[in-house]
C-alpha cells in the first residue's frame, strides 16, 4: 500500500513540533518515545504499521483546537484516532503526521431522559452509552461487533452499523448532534438535542468522513427504550440459495426482524467448534433471525417466520425459548472470527453490500474465486441488508498468500459492484480498499469528494492517503472551464 | 415553441427586461427552461457559467414558498425527471427520478404494501399550492412528518444519488444498497440543500412495509409542560409509540375532537394488530384517563398534524421550530407572554408549529426564546405578508457556520448558479 510521500522537513522537524506540542498540551500527552509511539503504529488492520511523528493525547476541546491550529499553521499533517479498533485502516498512523489520540476524552457528560438522549465525549466506548442507561430500560441501538472497544467517536468517523441495523440503522440515523474541530482550530457545534436542524447537513457528511474533515469532540446520542422481549430462530437450509431467497421471503412479508444474520458451512462447522452452540453441521447455509419487540407481537411474528421457513424448505430450525437460549445462537455468530482465526493462520475480513438477491451469484463467484486462488472462504453475512462479510483464510508466513489474499478479496469487492453493490458497508474505505474507490465511483465522482474535502481542509492536512487513491490540489480540483463563446444549448425549447 | 429558443442569449436577455414591465406571466413563460435530463441540465448550466447567470431549479413548484425570495435570470424546470426506474419490494430499494410526483411514489408503494416510513407531508393547504410535489422537493427540503421521531426523516432513507453540480459535472453518491459507507455520504448534504448544491435526476430511495394498523390514544393532560411530561414517560416505557404529537384544546377541536378544558397529548401505536391491542391496553391501564380512537379515525387525525391542516385557517405567519422537546414548554411560555399565537406540537414537543403576527418581530422573538433555550431551529413556512423582506426565512447561521456554508456550496457550485440565495444572502 502507498502511502503519500512523508515530508523530510516535517519528520527533520520532529524534536522542535514535540516540543511545541508540550506547550499546548499537559508534557505527559505528548508521547514521543519510539517505545510509547510503538502503541499507536497500527489499529484494526494490523497487516500495515507505521511509526507516528508523535502523538498528542489532549485532555480538552481547546487543547484539540490549539493543536489543529498549531499544526495548520505549520503544514504538519494530522491522523485522528479514537480507539483505534478500524477494520479498514482509518487510524493508520503517518511517518509525517501527529497522531490525535481522543482517549482522555473519556467522560460522558449528560444523560438526559427528557430528551431521550446522551452527550458523551468521543473517546466513550459505545457499550459504555448503553451501559449507563441499561438500568433506566434504555440502550444505544448500533452495535459494531466491537462495541465493546470501539469509540463512539470512531464510530461517528466510521459510520459504524452492527448486526441490528437493519431495524434501527447506522450511527447516522442514531446521531442527534456533534461538536467538531477543523483543522483550523475553529470549535462547531452541529445538530443538538433537537432533530432536524435547516442547513446543509454537515454533520451527515462528518458521519462516515473517516477523519477526513474534522475531528469529533462532542456527541449526542439517541437512546432508545429496550425492547421487551427478544427471540431468535436458527435455521439450517440445504444450499444457499434457498436460505438468500428466504430473506427476502420475510421481508416481503413485511416482518422487519431486529436482524437476520447468514453463515455458510464452512463458517458454520468453525463457529460450532469454537462455541458449541446447536448449529446444524452439514447445512449450507444457516440463518439466525431475531425479532425484537412487545412480547405477543415478537410470539406471533416468530410463528410467522417459522411458517416462511418451513415453506422455503429448512433443514433444521430452532427458536428460542430462553435468554439463554437466544444467547447461545448468537454465541457461534458473535465468535464466529475468533472461531476461523483457529483454522487458520490468517485471515482477511472483507466488508462489501450486494442487493440481497445477488447473494446466490456471489456464492458461486466466491467458490470460483477460492480455487482459482487456492484459498478458503469462510462467509458469515448481515444477511439482511446484503452486507457481506467473507473471511479469507491465509497463512502470512507463506512468502505469497497475503498477496493472493488481498487480490481474492479485490476480486470480491469488484463483484459486489458489479452485481450493483458497494465496496464496503460497514468497515470504511481507510487504506484498505482506497485503491478499489475507482471500480465504484468515477473520476469526476472522486473529485466531487474531494472538493468537499476542500470546503474544510485545503491543504489536505488531515488523514490524508486514506479513502482517495490520488490526491489533487484544492486549487486544481476547483479550477472551473466555462467554454467561453460556446452557444449555451441552443436547441432546447424554453417555454 | 418560443421565440427564445432560435434567438441569441444575450439578445434575449434585453427582450426579457423588456417584457417584464409588461406582465409576470409573460416573463415567466420566456424564463422557463424544461429540461429532459442531466445532459440537457449540463448544458444549460454550461450557459449559465458561461453568460454568469443565476438559474432557478424546479419542478412543480409546491415548495416555492419555503426559503428566501430570490432572483435568478432563468429557470430549470425537471419536471420531466420522471417516473419509477426500480422497485424491489423484497429488497425495501426504490430507484426513480426525482421529478416523480408523491401520489404516483404513493401509489407505486401501496401496491407493495409498503411506504416512505419518514412520511411525506402534504403542505399545499399552508403553501398555498396544489399538491405534495415530487420526491426531489421532498428530499430537497427534507420534509418528514410525525414518524420522523422514531423512524428518521427524508435524510435517512435517500441511499444514493445521480446528479449534476453547480459546475456542470455529472456526479453520483452512495448506492442501491441500505448498508453503504463508501465515500462521503453526499445523500445526507443534498438532503434540505433547497437545490442550492446540485440537481438530481435518479435518486434511490430506502422503503418499509406498511403497519397492518394504527390506533391513537389521546390522553388529557393540565397544559403542555404536562403533555411533554407524559410523552416523555410513555417513551420510557416498552409500548413503541411511534408518533407523539400535543394539541392544545382549540386546535384538537379544530381536528374534530372534543376534550373539555384541556391539552391533548396523543400517542400513535402502530404494527400487527395483537401488538397494537395488547400496547394500548397496557398504556390505557397505567394512564386511566386515556381515550383510544380506532384505524380511521387515528389515520384521519395524523394526516392532519402531518400536513399542518390544524392552522390553515388561522391568520398570521406559520413557523415551524425544530427544538429538544423538553425546551418546548418553556418556548412557549415566553412566547404567550408576548404574542397572541396558536400552536401544536408533533415530535413529542420537538416540532412546535406556531401562527403569529406578520413580520420581524415575532420571528425574533421566536428565535431567542429558542436560542435561550438549548438551541434549534426556527424557519418561517408561510408568509401571510411581507415578512420575508424584513426576517431571514431560515434560521441565520452563526459566522463560522456560515463560512463553511459557503466554501461548501463552491465546492459544489462555485459561480452561484443553482438556486442561489434560496437559503441564505449568499449561499
Amino acid at each position: 500500500m502507498q502511502m503519500p510521500e512523508p515530508d523530510q522537513a516535517v519528520i527533520d522537524r520532529r524534536e522542535t513540533i514535540c516540543r511545541d506540542l508540550r506547550e499546548l498540551v499537559a508534557a505527559d500527552c505528548v508521547i514521543d518515545s519510539v517505545e510509547g509511539r510503538r502503541a499507536y503504529d497500527a489499529d484494526g488492520l494490523s497487516a500495515y504499521r507505521q511509526l507516528p511523528l508523535a502523538v498528542v493525547l489532549p485532555e480538552t476541546v481547546q487543547q484539540i483546537a490549539a493543536v489543529m491550529k498549531y499544526c495548520h499553521s505549520k503544514g504538519i499533517k494530522v491522523v485522528p484516532r479514537g480507539s483505534g479498533t478500524s477494520l479498514s485502516g482509518g487510524a493508520l498512523p503517518l511517518a509525517d503526521a501527529v497522531l490525535v489520540g481522543l482517549g482522555k476524552f473519556n467522560r460522558i457528560l449528560d444523560v438526559d431522559y427528557a430528551n431521550r438522549c446522551v452527550v458523551a465525549q468521543p473517546g466513550v466506548t459505545n457499550l459504555a452509552i448503553t451501559h449507563a442507561v441499561q438500568a433506566d430500560g434504555f440502550y444505544y441501538a448500533p452495535d459494531p461487533s466491537s462495541q465493546i472497544a470501539c469509540s463512539v467517536g470512531g464510530n461517528v468517523a466510521e459510520n459504524s452499523g452492527g448486526v441490528h441495523c437493519l431495524k434501527y440503522g447506522l450511527t447516522t440515523n442514531n446521531l442527534l448532534g456533534i461538536e467538531l474541530v477543523t483543522i483550523d482550530g475553529e470549535i462547531l457545534r452541529l445538530g443538538g438535542k433537537h432533530l432536524d436542524a435547516g442547513d446543509y447537513d454537515l454533520m451527515g457528511v462528518m458521519t462516515g468522513s473517516e477523519g477526513l474533515l474534522g475531528i469529533v469532540s462532542e456527541v449526542t446520542l439517541r437512546i432508545l427504550q429496550k425492547p421487551a422481549t427478544q427471540r431468535a430462530l436458527l435455521v439450517g437450509f440445504d444450499d444457499t440459495r434457498s436460505a438468500a431467497k428466504v430473506v427476502g421471503d420475510v421481508i416481503g412479508a413485511g416482518i422487519i426482524p431486529a436482524g437476520m444474520e447468514m453463515m455458510d458451512g464452512l463458517a458454520i462447522n468453525a463457529a460450532e467448534d469454537f462455541a458449541n452452540a446447536g448449529y446444524p453441521r452439514g447445512a449450507a447455509a444457516l440463518l439466525i433471525i431475531e425479532l425484537d419487540g412487545p412480547e405477543i407481537e415478537v410470539n406471533t411474528l416468530i410463528d410467522r417466520v417459522a411458517k416462511i421457513m418451513d415453506s422455503a424448505g429448512a433443514s433444521s430450525l430452532k427458536i428460542s425459548n430462553s435468554e439463554e437460549e437466544r444467547n447461545l445462537f448468537w454465541a457461534g455468530r458473535k465468535s464466529a472470527f475468533p472461531a476461523v482465526g483457529r483454522i487458520s493462520p490468517d485471515y482477511l475480513c472483507m466488508d462489501g453490500t450486494i442487493p440481497r438477491r445477488r447473494l446466490p451469484d456471489m456464492m458461486v463467484r466466491m467458490a470460483s474465486l477460492s480455487q482459482k486462488y487456492g484459498l478458503r472462504v469462510a462467509n458469515v453475512f448481515h444477511a439482511g441488508d446484503g452486507n457481506l462479510h467473507p473471511l479469507i483464510l491465509f497463512d502470512a508466513n507463506q512468502p505469497d498468500e497475503l498477496q493472493r489474499a488481498e487480490d481474492f478479496g479485490a476480486d470480491i469487492l469488484r463483484a459486489c459492484v458489479e452485481m450493483g453493490g458497494v465496496l464496503t458497508g460497514e468497515h470504511g474505505v481507510g487504506v484498505e480498499k482506497r485503491d478499489l474507490m475507482g471500480i465504484q465511483f468515477t473520476e469526476d465522482d472522486m473529485k466531487q469528494q474531494q472538493r468537499l474535502k476542500c470546503a474544510f481542509d485545503a491543504d489536505h492536512l488531515l488523514n490524508p492517503g486514506k479513502v482517495f487513491p490520488h490526491l489533487h490540489r484544492c486549487a486544481e480540483l476547483g479550477r472551473l472551464h466555462v467554454h467561453k463563446g460556446k452557444m449555451p444549448f441552443p436547441d432546447l425549447p424554453r417555454f | 415553441m418560443s421565440i427564445r429558443a432560435k434567438c441569441h442569449f444575450l439578445i434575449c436577455r434585453a427582450f426579457k427586461v423588456f417584457v417584464v414591465g409588461f406582465a409576470a406571466v409573460i416573463r415567466v413563460s420566456f424564463e422557463m427552461i424544461n429540461v429532459t435530463g442531466l445532459d440537457d441540465a449540463a448544458a444549460v448550466i454550461a450557459g449559465a457559467l458561461e453568460q454568469q447567470q443565476h438559474l432557478g431549479v424546479q419542478a412543480m413548484a409546491t415548495k416555492a414558498a419555503l426559503g428566501r425570495d430570490a432572483d435568478y435570470d432563468e429557470v430549470i424546470n425537471v419536471s420531466a425527471f420522471s417516473g419509477i426506474i426500480d422497485y424491489q419490494p423484497d429488497e425495501l430499494i426504490l430507484t426513480l427520478r426525482a421529478g416523480t410526483p408523491m401520489h404516483e411514489v404513493e401509489s407505486t408503494l401501496a401496491s407493495a404494501n409498503q411506504m416512505l416510513a419518514f412520511e411525506v407531508p402534504d403542505l399545499h393547504k399552508i403553501l398555498a399550492s396544489q399538491s405534495a410535489g415530487t420526491i426531489g422537493g421532498v428530499l430537497a427540503t427534507n420534509a418528514s412528518g410525525p414518524r420522523r421521531l422514531t423512524a428518521g426523516a427524508a435524510r435517512d432513507y435517500l441511499l444514493g444519488f445521480d446528479a449534476i453540480s453547480g459546475r456542470g459535472e455529472r456526479f453520483k453518491s452512495g448506492g442501491k444498497v441500505m448498508k453503504n459507507v463508501t465515500g462521503y455520504d453526499l445523500s445526507k448534504l443534498i438532503c434540505g440543500s433547497y437545490g442550492t448544491l446540485a440537481i438530481f435526476d435518479e435518486v434511490t430511495l430506502k422503503t418499509l412495509p406498511k403497519p397492518e394498523i394504527n390506533i391513537s390514544l389521546l390522553f388529557p393532560c393540565d397544559d403542555l409542560s404536562a403533555a411533554v411530561v407524559r410523552i416523555a414517560g410513555i417513551f420510557a416505557s416498552p409500548h413503541e409509540p411511534n408518533a407523539a404529537a400535543i394539541l392544545p384544546q382549540a386546535i384538537a377541536a379544530k381536528a374534530g375532537i372534543d376534550v373539555a378544558g384541556a391539552t391533548l397529548a396523543i400517542i400513535r401505536l402502530e404494527g400487527i394488530d395483537v401488538s397494537v391491542a395488547d400496547r394500548a391496553a397496557h398504556l390505557l391501564a397505567a394512564h386511566k384517563e386515556g381515550v383510544k380512537i380506532d384505524i380511521d379515525a387515528s389515520t384521519a387525525l395524523w394526516q392532519q398534524i402531518r400536513d399542518v391542516d390544524l392552522l390553515a385557517d388561522a391568520d398570521g405567519d406559520i413557523w415551524k421550530l425544530s427544538c429538544a422537546p423538553a425546551s418546548a414548554p418553556a418556548i412557549i411560555a415566553t412566547l404567550f407572554d408576548q404574542f397572541d399565537l396558536q400552536f401544536f406540537a408533533d415530535w413529542a414537543g420537538g416540532l412546535l408549529w406556531l401562527v403569529g403576527p406578520s413580520g420581524a418581530e415575532f420571528g425574533t422573538a421566536t428565535r431567542s426564546a429558542l436560542a435561550a433555550n438549548g438551541n434549534g431551529h426556527a424557519q418561517l413556512i408561510r408568509d401571510s405578508g411581507n415578512s420575508k423582506d424584513v426576517i431571514a426565512p431560515l434560521q441565520p447561521l452563526p459566522s463560522a457556520h456560515y463560512a463553511l456554508h459557503k466554501r461548501v456550496k463552491a465546492a459544489f457550485d462555485p459561480r452561484s448558479v443553482l438556486n442561489f440565495g434560496r437559503m441564505h444572502d449568499g449561499i
